[in-house]
């Protein structure tokens, strides 16, 4: 199907993944701009994102020159373990030969290139190259490599079929308030309902959507009702950043007394562990079902659920579907690079104001 | 103005024919600018008596910029000799070059500058790309000329050439003039380079035979016209020259023709 919205990009994903895979400087052999979004934002986060800074010339004459340069300088300035070169648009086009820029550089870092660009599909495809170029140069072991290869399709597959990979073109969207909704659990846990909530996130955007198993367990506190949570934060799944996230998340939940009822899958599993959520809820049977981070990775989400996301077209997309009690958590990405702790979620912090209105 | 572009395969003798049609205009009295597109910069090399010509390109990569008087060299008999330059074989992207050299030249003025009456372009080889197609896009060449043997891969790019040009007729760009036929004493030749123009849809603008003074006054770094004016062959080239002339068209226009 023909799509027309702006999508994620396959370099940027790739430069994500690595970043997952704990890589000490990232190298885009591009223009100075390309994905200078997600270079910054990853900069903040602690990661070394770096660029050859391609011109007119160098795609005449080729870029090897620069890119040697590039690398050398890393490696001097920076003194990494590991560095990796991700490939763009221009350098895929040119035919660069980044390996021989790699091999001729001589640096003592551990440098490998990813050799990926704009024009590859799915952004997933972008994360798949910097897994398989990871793999093969002992970053991360084969399994490891299969299982993420793995959880990128699926996420690909997910999105198509119930994301917004499956709409021509929406515009984005801010959405509601999050009055309604606050008031809508409110009311729901002081009448005495039952209230589940699930969490279904990607990797580090659980340190935002997390705050609502916080907010839920201080509103149950405050007006009663019945609360269940579930959370895809397994500690033993994933990269070893991965499961950072996790720890971190785990114990300021313990520490504040609103542990998960039930951990189903890990924070890279989004694409995969609907199913098994679904089961934990069902179970409960809930009076209202809250679902945060990627509502539609939960299978057959009804207009009655409230629903959790940080994309702006997503939302559209959700509210377009005639599902009333969705709200968006927009900009959240932004505020979660290099979190390590839980960041308040407007939604929780309209249900801690509400609270009182109810008492 | 007109505005001439060579194409053909690598190796068929463009840049010969192209500096020796270049010579015959040059000496008829008028302003010729051949501009040569192969990152071997060896297109002008008859034209310059084996002088060195700096490229476009690699002036402006070194110095970062360009004077006019730098890269635009007179030659024999005071044509204007012009090469894009390029990459090393195997490295970057030639055909990007091209775009940027042209961009170059029209930024810098070169037309009004040296107000030329015929830009003749020598291109390399096949339309392998986007950057090669490029002075047959955006009205930097009106016509276009191919040159080829009798031989199979030669024909073989001299319709893959006319498949371009007439790809990008619909826009408003450069039209086929017609075929140059370069001998090479192929049996049947002319039968074969005429069944060809058949098939494209164009016809054999002129038969320039295979003679050794080609090979002598190139070793001698010039043209027939300016090492033997007085043979047969420089007579034929001197027909081309009338032919092309008679054949392209004469627009206003700076780098690009309006």
């Amino acid at each position: 199907m023909k799509v027309i919205h702006p999508r994620p990009n396959p370099i940027v994903a790739a430069l994500y993944t690595l970043r997952d895979m704990d890589i000490d400087v990232v190298l885009v052999h591009g223009p100075a701009g390309c994905s200078f979004m997600a270079s910054r934002m990853l900069e903040e986060a602690g990661v070394r994102v770096i660029t050859s800074g391609m011109r007119d010339d160098d795609l005449i004459f080729g870029g090897a020159e620069k890119l040697i340069d590039a690398i050398r300088t890393a490696d001097e300035r920076f003194s990494p373990k590991t560095i990796a070169v991700v490939g763009t648009c221009a350098s895929m086009i040119i035919g660069e030969d980044m390996e021989a820029a790699v091999r001729r550089s001589g640096v003592k870092a551990k440098t490998f290139t990813v050799d990926c660009h704009g024009c590859m599909g799915d952004n997933t495809s972008g994360a798949v190259k910097a897994i398989e170029s990871g793999c093969a140069a002992g970053i991360i072991p084969k399994d490891e490599a299969d299982r993420q290869s793995m959880l990128m399709r699926a996420a690909t597959d997910m999105e198509k079929k119930v994301g917004m990979a499956g709409r021509e073109y929406l515009s984005p969207v801010r959405g509601p308030t999050k009055l309604k909704v606050a008031r809508t659990i409110a009311k729901a846990l002081k009448d005495g309902k039952k209230v589940a909530f699930a969490m279904i996130a990607k990797k580090e955007l659980a340190y935002r959507f997390a705050d609502m198993f916080l907010a839920l367990n201080e509103a149950q506190k405050a007006l009663g009702g019945e609360l269940f949570t579930v959370g895809n934060l397994d500690p033993d799944k994933g990269l070893p950043r991965i499961r950072r996230y996790a720890d971190d998340i785990l114990s300021e939940l313990k520490e504040k007394d609103a542990y998960p009822d039930r951990i189903v899958g890990g924070l890279d599993e989004y694409a995969v562990i609907g199913e098994d959520v679904r089961k934990e809820i069902d179970a409960f049977g809930p009076d209202l079902l809250i679902l945060a981070g990627i509502p539609h990775a939960y299978p057959g989400y009804s207009p009655d659920d409230v629903l959790i996301t940080d994309q702006p077209r997503q939302l559209a997309n959700y509210l377009s579907m005639g599902c009333g009690l969705a709200v968006g958590e927009i900009s959240s990405h932004s505020m979660v690079m290099g979190a390590r702790s839980i960041i308040p979620l407007e939604t929780g912090n309209t249900l801690r104001e509400v609270l009182e209105e109810f008492e | 103005m007109r505005r001439i572009a060579v194409y053909g395969k690598g190796g068929i003798g463009k840049s010969t024919t192209s500096a020796n049609i270049t010579a015959a205009m040059t000496e008829m009295g008028l302003k010729v600018m051949q501009i040569g597109c192969d990152p071997k910069s060896d297109s002008t090399r008859l034209l310059l008596g084996g002088r060195s010509c700096p490229t476009v390109l690699e002036t402006l990569r070194d110095r970062g910029s360009v004077d006019l008087d730098d890269v635009v060299v007179e030659g024999a008999g005071g044509c204007l000799c012009v090469e894009c330059g390029g990459p090393r074989p195997g490295t970057g992207c030639a055909g990007r070059g091209i775009i940027a050299a042209f961009e170059t030249l029209e930024r810098l003025g070169a037309v009004d500058r040296y107000r030329p009456d015929v830009i003749i372009y020598d291109v390399l080889g096949d339309v392998v790309c986007g950057g090669f197609a490029m002075p047959i896009r955006n009205g930097y060449a009106n016509d276009v000329f191919i040159v080829t043997s009798g031989e199979m891969m030669a024909l073989y790019a001299a319709s893959n050439i006319a498949e371009a040009v007439s790809n990008f007729s619909g826009d408003g760009y450069a039209r086929l003039g017609g075929v140059i036929q370069n001998s090479r004493n192929v049996a049947d030749e002319d039968a074969l380079v005429d069944r060809a123009c058949g098939e494209i849809g164009t016809e054999v603008v002129h038969r320039i035979a295979r003679d050794p003074s080609v090979q002598r006054c190139e070793a001698k770094l010039t043209t027939v016209i300016g090492g033997e004016p007085d043979s047969a062959q420089a007579e034929s080239y001197r027909e081309l020259a009338k032919k092309l002339l008679e054949r392209s068209e004469d627009r206003s226009g700076g780098m690009r023709g309006q």
